[in-house]
């Protein structure tokens, strides 16, 4: 794989690794039964997170819930309580990708990008069911998660395409159903994912080709149900090459690569969750399902964190 | 080979081992061989011979890149002098001479002309995205910026062979300020483009437009955005063969182009797919940009015609799939 640091290939945790990762640290964290500890570490995640995947859903809300019990409960309980979130978590991605997988018939034709644990799964459970189907992998620069998707795929025995990013529309005839990770759900029904995948959803939609999600509700974006937009984060040339090709390159040479982009809900077929398919536009029903009511009574993670640490 | 002159010898040869490339000079030397030959030649003073000769230098060119589109096209402009009825040698020799001449004159000053006749297209303040490497494109983004209308230009990296690094090589040298994005965020950057100006390997007889892999997906996103998308393409870049149906053949190029052998030999379930080109539809395109004028992607039919009826005349009433000169030539 060396070859491939060239080419900006990098291993990249998920969306859904980073939350059971989060989870795992989490209750690491509360172990001494110190709950100052435990907020402390969420507080300082809170900040990167916020800096390095301000997208990402599902940690948010994995903090809010874990800092709503301290506060709600004490330090009582608090590691059953994280052990039971990501139990609840691992199941919920699971449930979402078999409800996925219940709408690919045998024979069919896939695309994808990227690399998320959600389609892993999907692919899992279509070979365990015995479905044949074969997958279009883009490679997904930056970061050519895509050849991490692939061998994965090698390893499942499934009939793999790679392609280059800029060859899905070229392939898009070929291809009976499409399929995303998402990294968040916003309330209008609006997928964050990596990018590249709301371009892969327009090719699609001109094709009249069916295109999917797989996003457990953990991933629904509370703070867009007030009007938020999520800080999608850019980077630079350094997630496109290694530092030689950077020296042949011109001194003034300058390159933006955003990490994910927004793929607009009217272009989404369905949102695989674990409580059922739904239309994007459908959201705020599941919010409400969820959390009792719509809006959400939802106390700004500031606002915990403050009350927790008093200001501090 | 015999009879036909050394230097005509050596161009088709540098043109087979691609030591001659680019569509326009391979045009232009190929021109340039017919030039010679019809200037070296040393058989029997009658159009008839004159003809026969020509014809066989015109399809040994021809054979040396099969599926090259500018080269049949400069090869058919200069052949269109060679056919046309003459009375004497002498003057049937020099308007083939001039024809040549012409060709080479009008390929050399196309892409200055192009980029004049593009630049007027460009508004403003304008934010430019382009894809791949295309030498007309540059000059239309670099006199346009000239011009005080470029604020930014994007440049996608064009992946696998990151062709785009050549053009922002290009544009930086030309003082543009520009910035290298990854084919996939495309979409992502659109909202913020003004207009789209990219290049074009084959245009069509119906306007269809073949580029570098993942062009039609950058115009259906500045489509989806209303982005004016523009093509600049010299004449020769239209193909006389698909006014007769003829499909353009899409290359699919060596897979370690994308990946590592070692990583193929690794992975025996996947195979990677690698196509050079794609087709874009005429209906997201909003003006081809021609050395002879801006036109309407609808009209490539017209400039076909114009430039090269005589060639696709032939074409027709022979039924060719491949137009062989030597079959032409009337005893």
């Amino acid at each position: 794989m060396s070859v491939l640091r060239r080419e900006g290939f990098a291993e990249r945790p998920t969306g859904s690794e980073l939350i059971m990762n989060l989870l795992d640290a989490a209750q690491e964290a509360a172990a001494g039964g110190d709950c100052l500890k435990l907020v402390k570490f969420l507080r300082d995640r809170y900040i990167q997170f916020s800096r390095e995947r301000p997208g990402s859903a599902g940690l948010f809300n994995v903090i809010r819930q874990i800092l709503t019990y301290v506060r709600d409960h004490g330090c009582t309980g608090v590691r059953d309580f994280i052990a039971g979130l990501k139990e609840g978590y691992d199941k919920a991605l699971w449930s979402a990708s078999e409800v996925m997988a219940k709408r690919i018939v045998d024979g069919e034709v896939l695309m994808t990008n990227s690399n998320s644990l959600a389609v892993r799964r999907l692919f899992e459970i279509l070979v365990r069911n015995k479905v044949k189907f074969s997958v279009y992998v883009l490679e997904s620069r930056p970061g050519l998660e895509g050849l991490i998707l692939a061998d994965y795929l090698d390893k499942l025995g499934v009939e793999t395409y790679l392609i280059v990013d800029s060859a899905a529309r070229f392939f898009m005839k070929n291809v009976d159903k499409v399929v995303a990770g998402a990294e968040a759900v916003a309330a209008n029904g609006a997928i964050v994912s990596k990018v590249g995948t709301s371009l892969m959803a327009l090719v699609a939609s001109e094709a009249r080709v069916r295109f999917f999600t797989i996003a457990p509700t953990l991933k629904i974006s509370l703070e867009t149900v007030y009007g938020e937009l999520i800080k999608l984060p850019e980077g630079d040339w350094r997630l496109l090459m290694d530092e030689e090709t950077r020296k042949s390159l011109p001194e003034k040479y300058v390159a933006k690569a955003p990490l994910y982009d927004v793929t607009p809900p009217n272009m989404i077929d369905g949102v695989a969750t674990e409580l059922g398919l739904y239309p994007p536009q459908s959201i705020p029903i599941l919010v409400k399902t969820i959390y009792g009511s719509y809006p959400p009574q939802l106390t700004p993670l500031e606002k915990l964190f403050s009350e927790l640490l008093g200001g501090g | 080979m015999e009879g036909i002159p050394r230097e005509v010898l050596e161009i088709a040869d540098g043109i087979r081992s691609m030591r001659i490339r680019g569509a326009g000079k391979i045009a232009r030397s190929a021109a340039e061989a017919l030039k010679i030959a019809a200037e070296k030649y040393e058989g029997a003073r009658e159009p008839g011979a004159f003809r026969k000769y020509m014809a066989r230098v015109a399809d040994l060119l021809i054979e040396t890149r099969p599926t090259a589109v500018s080269l049949p096209n400069a090869v058919m402009y200069v052949m269109q002098a060679v056919f046309t009825p003459a009375s004497d040698f002498e003057s049937l020799r020099n308007s083939v001479v001039s024809a040549a001449a012409r060709f080479i004159e009008e390929s050399n000053n196309a892409v200055k002309r192009i980029a004049e006749f593009g630049s007027r297209r460009i508004k403003e303040n304008s934010v430019i995205l382009t894809h791949c490497h295309s030498t007309a494109a540059v000059s239309v983004i670099t006199e346009a910026y000239k011009q005080g209308k470029v604020v930014k230009v994007y440049s996608t990296e064009t992946r696998p062979f990151y062709q785009g690094r050549i053009t922002t090589r290009q544009l930086l040298e030309n003082g543009v300020p520009v910035v290298q994005i990854p084919d996939s965020a495309v979409r992502y950057f659109m909202h913020e483009v003004d207009q789209v100006v990219i290049g074009a390997d084959t245009i069509t007889s119906n306007g269809a437009v073949v580029n570098k892999i993942g062009t039609s997906q950058v115009a259906l996103a500045a489509h989806e955005a209303r982005v004016r998308v523009f093509v600049a393409a010299e004449t020769y870049k239209f193909s006389p063969m698909t006014v007769i149906g003829e499909l353009v053949p899409i290359e699919f190029r060596d897979p370690s182009e994308v990946v590592p052998p070692e990583w193929l030999q690794a992975h025996r379930n996947v195979r990677v797919l690698n196509p050079s080109f794609d087709v874009t539809p005429p209906e997201y395109i909003d003006a081809i940009i021609t050395e002879v004028g801006v036109i309407p992607p609808q009209a490539a039919i017209m400039i076909l015609t114009e430039r090269l009826g005589w060639a696709i005349d032939k074409i027709k009433q022979a039924g060719l799939t491949k137009l062989r000169f030597e079959d032409l030539v009337e005893e």
